[in-house]
């Protein structure tokens, strides 16, 4: 479930914190079996991982059903990471969502039957002065508009 | 700590410093409101109930969470105090469901209580309240999730008191949900404590569910009988039945939990199989009789067999271990009154030249002071569940623990050592950590010692032992019959001595401490079970046996039984074919909770109880038959008005027998030893009739584990049948070992 590589990787984190911590590398941990893993987690990985660290299934999921960067449905090669929180839904957040998913033909939490995309909506990423702004990759794109996002999409292989 | 002084309320308080204020305001008798605190749980200060005012602070402080200091002024109930709690009360009330109609913990439910005083006659909030599903986690918790307030109580108790981790929180914000992460259900043995602890409805019991509210219910006090604990318990009753048992609060034996086969074994109370009729067996076939008949029989029977031949020695009695002090006092009463020792409750040894007695001389709330603890053969956690817990607790402030087993088992906390040795090689593991503590106090070597060897394992055990001021060795079921059990008693009782340790013989279980209190064991020229089974007895008084589960040598024993000219009188509160074919007379008997009497547990403390219910049906109390049996017999000294009577009469006479040799043996054995143990929720005839534990994960323990080499011996593979049960290949058990948890009846012959 776990390659070597990545034992490896979550290894070089736990030896990080004192001795008998390793639940601490959780995230870390979480976060590179994810990317071994179609960038998706599952209750088989999130097993895997909190048997790695030695500590209770239940206290890992927590960790992985907390945060926005771990997914629990599969993914497109791209995800669209739309924040929805005031900012952005002021300048009109909600609108664009609806354009993207109409675009796409598919929802939000959906992936596009070519498997290429799929939208997220997601809370503040820290953007505020360019909302309303999404996220593809380590990429921000701000002051969208609906033109704007289609020439992204369009753009996206 | 030093006392300080606090005013709550414009009253002066005396407390420690440092202590947390809803503890002192619970002490004081000053009512907070809370959802998340819990007196035996880690503090969450996440339901914000509890906000008191405090003079000085800006905002209203949670008292679970304030620790108090000198001349702190709190009160608990100005307006900022109340206006927290209303607006905190409104806040937990946004997503709770107002569905206490049909939610089995209304009228006796935290919040609804806590509503009355704080809540608002009119909810303020017009949108859509969230829709938790629920999950199915087992056959003892029904869930309501949609219920939760997440106070995180029962993930709390799951791991800081049960030891798994298994309810959680995931999510977050308004998707935060209180769910097991593993779809089949939750585990432990001491899961139906959430359902105390649980402030609202979301956990409730499921074997309970819709079947009456709690002030429909008379509560009786009462002591559980399955284990060596002897659990204080509330059983809820209607109508003379027995509909639901809570934990009661008793610091010295439970704290406030209770295990699970303590919660839900009264299920089997209700049970199709219960035995309700006097029958006696006329031409080979049975026919319900009324008492007075069936005693007649009875009396007739024990005249033709033993009374007229005089041949008293040729009467035998056998109890269960479930049985009360009481009964286990007037049936030995009764066969030493007409001159017969053949007594004895040890069904389950299979050498009784070789059986254990070895005393306890640590109190249960004792343990979870030890700073070391040696447990050999014994699956502790399933076997002693509140005994477990509080070496958990030991273990959690620093104690080291130690283990010397025939197989690797899911201990709920971090073991110092485990050793995996085969039951033969105990005894001369024992005796080699004897030497090593005699060698370091530089004490006489015993000869049975001189030859053995110490390894590094003996080694380093002893040194454990030697250096811990305050240590326990435990000695568990799977001891009962090893080859050397009497040996490894004796090695046991010589190493404590030496170490200034303290010992627990967990070895017994359910209500033995009261056999052996009350003398139920022969006496002088009196034969032990096995010796009564090879003997061609010609009468026996059977208590509450089940030969299949009970006797070691089950078929030997039903067949001695079933001897043409053996007279059988058997007590009885279900029915059972083996006891059928053997008996000539079965008298119905009245079943836990439906009888007075008394347990002994672990510590020899003495808990009587009263009957929580009437014996249901034409069932009697077993202690009342035996008297009236006594009293068709003519036997002087069984004027009893009631069980207490019988119970003074135990406690002002000191019975006290040496069952077991001095001698030591301590070479190796061969061959493979088969260690039998019941299943846990197999131990006792009720909990094998309760049906919900029973659809649990350890109630449907049934395994032959061996590891491959043994496997390969023995020529049997996974899922094959060994001794009548399906063989599961573990490296976790010891070489040339069976480890076998049966919950159906044995064929064991061995």
């Amino acid at each position: 479930m776990i390659s070597n590589k990545a034992k490896k990787q979550i290894d070089a984190w736990v030896a990080k914190y004192p001795e008998g911590h390793q639940s601490s590398a959780v995230m870390e941990a979480l976060k590179i079996v994810q990317a071994e893993n179609d960038n998706r987690l599952t209750s088989d990985t999130i097993q895997a991982v909190a048997d790695y660290l030695a500590m209770p299934g239940i206290a890992a999921a927590e960790v992985a059903t907390f945060y926005e960067n771990y997914n629990h449905k599969p993914v497109g090669k791209h995800t669209i990471r739309f924040c929805h929180n005031i900012s952005c839904m002021l300048n009109g957040s909600d609108e664009l969502i609806t354009h993207l998913e109409n675009k796409l033909g598919v929802k939000t939490g959906e992936v596009t039957p070519d498997g290429l995309i799929n939208v997220k909506k997601v809370e503040c990423l820290g953007a505020c002065v360019g909302a309303p702004m999404f996220q593809i990759g380590d990429q921000y794109y701000e002051n969208l508009t609906a033109d704007k996002i289609d020439e992204i999409v369009d753009g996206l292989k | 700590m030093a006392d300080i002084e606090i005013e709550i309320d414009g009253n002066l308080v005396n407390a420690k410093a440092g202590e947390i204020l809803i503890a002192v305001t619970d002490r004081e008798g000053i009512s907070v409101p809370r959802f998340c605190y819990h007196k035996k749980l880690s503090i969450a200060a996440n339901c914000r109930m509890c906000l008191v005012d405090v003079e000085g602070a800006p905002k209203p402080q949670p008292a679970c969470s304030t620790p108090i200091a000198d001349g702190m002024k709190i009160h608990t109930q100005n307006e900022k105090a109340k206006a927290s709690q209303k607006a905190v009360m409104e806040f937990l009330l946004i997503n709770h469901p107002l569905d206490c109609p049909i939610c089995d913990q209304g009228g006796e439910c935290e919040l609804q209580d806590v509503a009355m005083d704080y809540g608002s006659d009119v909810s303020r909030f017009t949108e859509g309240k969230r829709i938790v599903a629920d999950s199915d986690i087992g056959a003892l918790i029904q869930t309501d999730m949609t219920r939760c307030i997440h106070c995180t109580r029962c993930v709390r108790f799951g791991a800081e008191v049960a030891g798994i981790m298994e309810m959680g929180a995931t999510g977050r914000g308004e998707d935060l949900k209180i769910e097991p992460f593993l779809e089949e259900g939750i585990q432990s043995e001491l899961s139906g404590n959430m359902i105390d602890v649980c402030p609202v409805g979301a956990l409730t019991s499921k074997p309970f569910r819709y079947e009456l509210r709690s002030w429909q219910m008379n509560a009786v006090s009462n002591v559980a009988r399955h284990d060596l604990v002897g659990s204080n318990i509330i059983t809820q009753t209607y109508k003379g039945k027995v509909k639901r048992i809570v934990a009661k609060d008793n610091e010295s034996i439970n704290e406030t939990w209770i295990s699970d086969r303590d919660r839900f074994s009264y299920e089997g109370l209700s049970h199709e199989n219960r035995l309700l009729a006097p029958q006696i067996k006329v031409e080979g076939t049975w026919k319900e009789v009324e008492w007075n008949v069936a005693l007649d029989f009875a009396t007739r029977g024990l005249a033709n067999n033993v009374f007229n031949t005089h041949q008293t020695d040729k009467l035998g009695a056998l109890a269960s271990n479930t049985a009360t002090l009481e009964e286990f006092h007037l049936l030995q009463k009764i066969l030493r009154s007409v001159g017969s020792e053949n007594i004895d409750h040890r069904l389950n040894v299979k050498d009784l030249d070789n059986a254990i007695s070895l005393e306890s001389s640590i109190k249960l709330a004792g343990l979870e002071g030890v700073d070391h603890a040696l447990v050999i053969g014994s699956n502790l956690r399933l076997e002693q569940p509140m005994i477990s817990h509080r070496l958990r607790k030991a273990n959690l402030s620093g104690a080291s623990i130690d283990v010397i087993n025939a197989m690797a088992f899911d201990f709920n906390y971090r073991l110092n050592s485990e050793n995996i040795i085969s039951p033969n090689q105990t005894a001369a593991m024992l005796a080699g950590v004897l030497k090593s503590v005699l060698q370091n106090a530089q004490v006489e070597i015993p000869d049975y010692l001189v030859d053995i060897k110490v390894n590094d394992v003996a080694t380093q055990l002893a040194e454990k032992l030697s250096q811990s001021d305050n240590s326990v060795i435990v000695l568990g079921e799977h001891i009962v019959n090893n080859p050397q059990a009497a040996s490894i008693a004796n090695l046991v009782s010589e190493i404590a001595q030496h170490t200034n340790s303290t010992t627990l013989n967990v070895s017994a279980t359910a209500n033995s401490m009261a056999a052996n209190m009350t003398g139920f064991v022969p006496g002088k020229g009196g034969l032990d079970v096995n010796a009564m089974l090879a003997a061609d007895l010609k009468a026996y008084i059977l208590l509450d046996i089940y030969p299949q589960y009970d006797f070691h040598h089950s078929l030997q024993a039903v067949e001695a039984l079933s001897n043409e000219d053996t007279f059988v009188i058997s007590l009885n509160s279900f029915k059972d074919d083996a006891v059928a074919q053997y008996s000539d007379v079965l008298l119905p008997i009245a079943s836990f909770y439906e009888t007075s009497g008394s347990h002994v547990n672990v510590e020899g403390e003495v808990q009587s109880f009263a009957a929580a219910v009437n014996a249901p049906s034409d069932t009697k109390p077993a202690w009342k038959v035996l008297k009236v049996l006594a009293d068709l017999l003519e036997l002087p000294g069984f004027h009893y008005a009631d069980s207490t009577q019988v119970t003074s009469e135990v406690m002002h006479q000191s019975h006290k027998q040496h069952v077991h040799g001095e001698s030591i043996d301590v070479k190796v054995k061969r061959g493979v030893n088969v260690i039998w143990q019941k299943s846990p929720y197999a131990v006792d005839v009720l909990s094998r009739h309760a049906t919900s534990l029973q659809a649990t994960n350890i109630g449907q323990i049934n395994s032959a584990s061996m590891n491959k080499a043994t496997a390969k011996k023995l020529e049997v593979a996974q899922d094959d049948e060994y001794l009548g049960v399906p063989v599961a290949i573990n490296e976790a058990v010891a070489n040339n070992c069976v480890f076998v948890n049966a919950n159906h009846s044995t064929g064991v012959q061995s």
